[in-house]
């Protein structure tokens, strides 16, 4: 009887093999391995122990930190655009009549395209003189800018963009989680003579304090990580003027652009610890919030 | 009673503001992809959009495209990511269904544990394996071939995820029927189980296939061989001989290069949007 259970047990680890297997040798190996790299000055075939030193030179190096304080400024503006941005068209489309349908999959056909096909648009919307961007923008009365001819915009230029691609899923999870909370509450807010706007700012966002705190996570983890579109308008410099230059175009750069696999890999790792860092200490924030 | 009429107009009034509020804004969304298909069909060689912007092309015609059709490498980028697309969603949905049923529906040592660990691998950022996986590949000699691209394709954190879910909802009364017959696990799955995935495995199709099309960083490292671009290496590649970038063949090439999925995400928009938006449910 007994054995009879082991041999059970065992086909359970025969369906879970292909996924364990790929696992292994994509993602354990690798993480490893990577860590190891990161010690060592590599080239790819000929390896020498570094010690820390992989570390040191990323952290002293001054193209590491303009792509760190790159990838931050524009994760944080996009972020801060994109959320409350997505969560108020959500809000107006979770209470329409007509049209619910159509507003989604208007607002969510950016997300499901390709970044690069959208960059590669880009390009010709953000240009200063012929662009999309500024004709609309001069043909409403509002002032223009140079977007990529120019290093101070050409950061706001991927921030559009991002924004631009990012909103309908912001909107597609924002609606789902709006339609999760309980008629109830509403019901009886409105018989305490609540109108609409109050309940949404007492009752609706109180109550998607939880969707916030996963659009932050991972909204960041996605940001840290950018690397496409800035590679499509920038190039591997990120140009103009580095403006652009991301963690993961250093880690680019340097990995496959110029066979430095230590140094690449001591940057994938602070990327790493970076992501984190960062999302344990949004889990820790939002938890606080739930708890009040 | 006329209080009731006109607060019904004033709702009607607000009704309809909200849908030219969000039509202005559906049309700013829209607008880059409106004018990219525009520029394309505009019969023109010069380097740049025409200015100012307009609606619909002036001479229109569909220059830019036999361009790129008689140029031809489109049409191969086409096939290698149709190729590549094929083996990892094939890939995907194999170890992602059979995965999710065990989670679900198994019982063995470990089993949470294990779990644990596949969500853990959505957590870590796919660029820390870059440079390890571009040395294993290149050491057994596979890199400029699609495998290094399809072969990671058996993990897939986020579909077993999805399915786990889907086969808890699935009655355990569908095993022990054939439990009792005792048929194994094997023919369990394969025979009872596998007939009903027919709505996650399209989810798993569709989200598989969009992520493959357009994947980037990887498949650009893998392969440096030019014959075997995919669609977006091809598009970001993309420029004449000189150097120069024509306005007219990269907004055709990017019309082309996005068509797939528009056509799958318009066909199956339902599918995909609800298997996005319990994504974010699991946020809660």
């Amino acid at each position: 009887m007994k054995k009879k259970n082991k041999n059970t047990q065992l086909v359970w680890y025969l369906f879970l093999l292909p996924s364990f297997l790929g696992l292994a040798l994509f993602m354990a190996y690798p993480v490893m391995e990577s860590f190891r790299l990161s010690f060592f000055r590599s080239n790819g075939t000929i390896e020498k122990w570094a010690g820390i030193d992989n570390y040191i030179y990323v952290f002293k190096n001054a193209g590491f930190w303009q792509a760190v304080r790159n990838t931050f400024y524009i994760g944080f503006f996009q972020l801060l655009i994109s959320i409350p941005l997505g969560f108020i068209i959500a809000s107006i489309i979770n209470q329409m009549k007509w049209f619910k349908n159509f507003f989604k999959v208007i607002f969510f056909i950016p997300y499901v395209t390709s970044i690069v096909a959208a960059a590669m648009v880009f390009l010709y919307v953000l240009h200063p003189d012929m662009g999309l961007l500024n004709t609309l923008l001069s043909s409403l009365g509002l002032p223009t800018s140079t977007w990529l001819a120019d290093s101070t915009t050409a950061r706001w230029g991927v921030i559009i963009l991002s924004v631009w691609h990012q909103l309908g899923f912001i909107i597609i999870i924002s609606l789902a989680n709006l339609q999760a909370i309980p008629n109830d509450i509403y019901e009886s807010s409105s018989i305490d003579g609540a109108n609409r706007f109050k309940q949404w700012w007492f009752i609706t966002i109180p109550n998607m304090t939880g969707t916030f705190a996963f659009f932050v996570v991972m909204g960041w983890i996605g940001a840290l990580k950018r690397f496409s579109e800035t590679y499509i308008l920038g190039g591997l410099q990120g140009s103009p003027g580095r403006s652009l230059y991301t963690i993961v175009g250093f880690i680019y750069e340097r990995g496959f652009g110029g066979n430095e696999f230590g140094v690449a890999s001591a940057a994938a790792y602070i990327l790493f610890a970076i992501i984190l860092i960062f999302t344990i200490f949004n889990l820790k924030i939002s938890k606080m919030n739930k708890a009040n | 009673m006329k209080k009731n009429g006109s607060n019904k107009s004033k709702k009607l009034t607000i009704e309809i503001i909200k849908v030219v509020v969000l039509f202005c804004f559906g049309l700013i969304m829209m607008g880059p992809f409106i004018w990219m298909v525009s520029v394309s069909f505009e019969r023109m060689a010069n380097i740049q959009p025409p200015f100012p912007p307009r609606l619909f092309p002036k001479e229109f015609s569909f220059f830019n495209y036999e361009i790129i059709l008689e140029n031809g490498s489109l049409l191969k980028a086409y096939f290698n990511s149709f190729v590549v697309a094929l083996g990892s969603v094939a890939l995907n949905i194999f170890s992602a269904l059979l995965a999710g049923y065990a989670f679900s529906k198994g019982v063995f040592k470990g089993k949470k544990l294990l779990f644990v660990v596949i969500l853990a691998t959505m957590m870590i950022p796919g660029e820390i394996t870059l440079i390890p996986m571009y040395m294993m590949f290149n050491k057994v000699g596979l890199l400029n071939t699609f495998y290094p691209i399809i072969f990671p394709s058996l993990l897939f954190g986020f579909g077993i995820i999805l399915t786990k879910q889907y086969f808890d909802k699935l009655p355990n009364s569908l095993r022990e029927a054939a439990q009792i017959d005792g048929a194994s696990e094997v023919r369990i799955f394969t025979k009872i189980f596998l007939p009903l995935t027919g709505p996650i495995s399209a989810t798993l199709i569709i989200l598989s296939f969009m992520r493959s099309w357009n994947s980037f960083i990887w498949p650009m490292i893998v392969l440096s061989d030019q014959k075997l671009q995919t669609v977006p290496i091809y598009l970001a590649s993309f420029s004449m001989e000189d150097g120069t970038r024509y306005a007219g063949l990269t907004m055709g090439l990017a019309t082309a290069s996005i068509l797939p999925v528009i056509i799958v995400f318009l066909f199956l928009q339902k599918y995909i949007i609800q298997s996005v938006a319990l994504s974010g449910l699991k946020g809660e």
